[in-house]
């Protein structure tokens, strides 16, 4: 009998754990999370999506000096307004040359913010979380805040350097006859 | 009195508006929590419940703490998760990338592993981001089917370099910083 009540009782530890885990996350981080989403959904709406078309546009020129507004610009300007996935589609205003490129910069770009914007990718907050919440445990909220501006201030770098790199890796294997002949088919 | 009228109509319109937006942007971010978010976290609870009550935790943290206790075990994991054949299958939902930070999480909670390698884990565990999703991204940018033939290998290949780079870039980071 005794033995049956210790697996009982180590048995249903085994979900308790889960069950105060789970507590933490849900009264620790959702309020604020549904907080935050909310006031940058509405700001996202006043503003307007469509605004950033122009910017798009300007991205798309060549030259050195257009590089940071299409792989920095750009691409943080997009995940913030039209978040993931749809800021992907701010690649159809780039050559074609250009788009692995913004595409390989945006989508590195859509975990670096969730400590301060979570709106830009809720369903992988935990891409940030799983790290965040241990270190809020062990290390206080304050060194959480620095972490959240420091990822998202790497993340600007990163991002620069992928789309750069990218870029390069695009070109040296770009054949512009072949380009036309594919699209002329 | 016509013009009174018109000024309270303008007003009205407007603050209609306002709270009209507030009100969906409440919406969508409970729909978030509900849909995406509280499921993860009760599947995140499970498996840290799991591996806290069990013995399993001190086995999968003497593997992981030596690896991600330091810069040179980050990076060799950024070349694990970034490598061009690997990526695409580990990329999906960023599901792996959530489990293994949830993972270093607790270890960060127990102060196991040093705050100054949590910037650089956040990058060693992520550098398949997108990586299943190029053809549909770029496809979302109206790419021509040349530009995914050229660009599919560029972004995987890219990877593997800036994958590493991007951890040393936060190491230097924490150098400055801590």
């Amino acid at each position: 009998m005794n033995i049956l009540v210790n697996f009982a009782v180590w048995f249903i530890g085994l979900f308790q754990a889960g069950a105060a885990t789970f507590t933490g996350l849900v009264t620790g981080i959702i309020p604020l999370v549904i907080v935050l989403m909310t006031a940058f959904n509405a700001l996202v709406a006043l503003i307007g999506p469509e605004r950033i078309d122009k910017l798009a546009q300007a991205a798309g020129r060549p030259g050195f000096w257009y590089t940071p507004i299409r792989f920095l610009i750009l691409p943080v300007v997009s995940v913030f307004i039209l978040t993931n996935p749809m800021a992907y589609t701010m690649g159809r205003f780039l050559p074609e040359k250009n788009k692995p490129g913004f595409y390989d910069a945006a989508v590195s770009f859509v975990h670096p913010p969730l400590g301060i914007f979570p709106h830009v990718n809720p369903g992988e907050l935990f891409v940030w979380l799983g790290i965040a919440a241990g270190v809020t445990t062990g290390y206080g909220a304050a060194a959480t805040a620095q972490l959240a501006i420091l990822y998202l201030i790497t993340g600007l770098i990163v991002i620069y350097i992928r789309g750069m790199w990218t870029q390069f890796l695009t070109n040296r294997t770009w054949n512009d006859e072949a380009a036309a002949a594919a699209s002329a088919e | 009195m016509k013009r009174f009228s018109k000024i309270l109509e303008r007003v009205g319109r407007g603050a209609g508006r306002v709270v009209g937006t507030l009100y969906q942007a409440g919406r969508d971010s409970i729909d978030q929590v509900l849909k995406n978010i509280l499921p993860f976290m009760a599947f995140i609870a499970f498996i840290i419940g799991i591996i806290n009550a069990t013995r399993v935790g001190t086995a999968i943290a003497n593997a992981l703490v030596p690896l991600a206790s330091n810069v040179i075990g980050l990076i060799i994991m950024s070349l694990i998760i970034g490598f061009p054949l690997l990526s695409p299958l580990l990329g999906p939902g960023a599901v792996i990338a959530q489990i293994i930070g949830s993972l270093l999480g607790t270890q960060f909670a127990n102060k196991a592993l040093p705050l100054a390698m949590a910037l650089p884990a956040l990058w060693a565990i992520n550098p398949q981001v997108g990586c299943d999703f190029i053809p549909v991204g770029l496809a979302l940018g109206e790419a021509e089917p040349y530009t995914v033939e050229v660009g599919v290998p560029a972004v995987l290949t890219s990877r593997f370099f800036t994958g590493p780079l991007a951890v040393i870039i936060a190491w230097l980071f924490t150098l400055v910083v801590y």
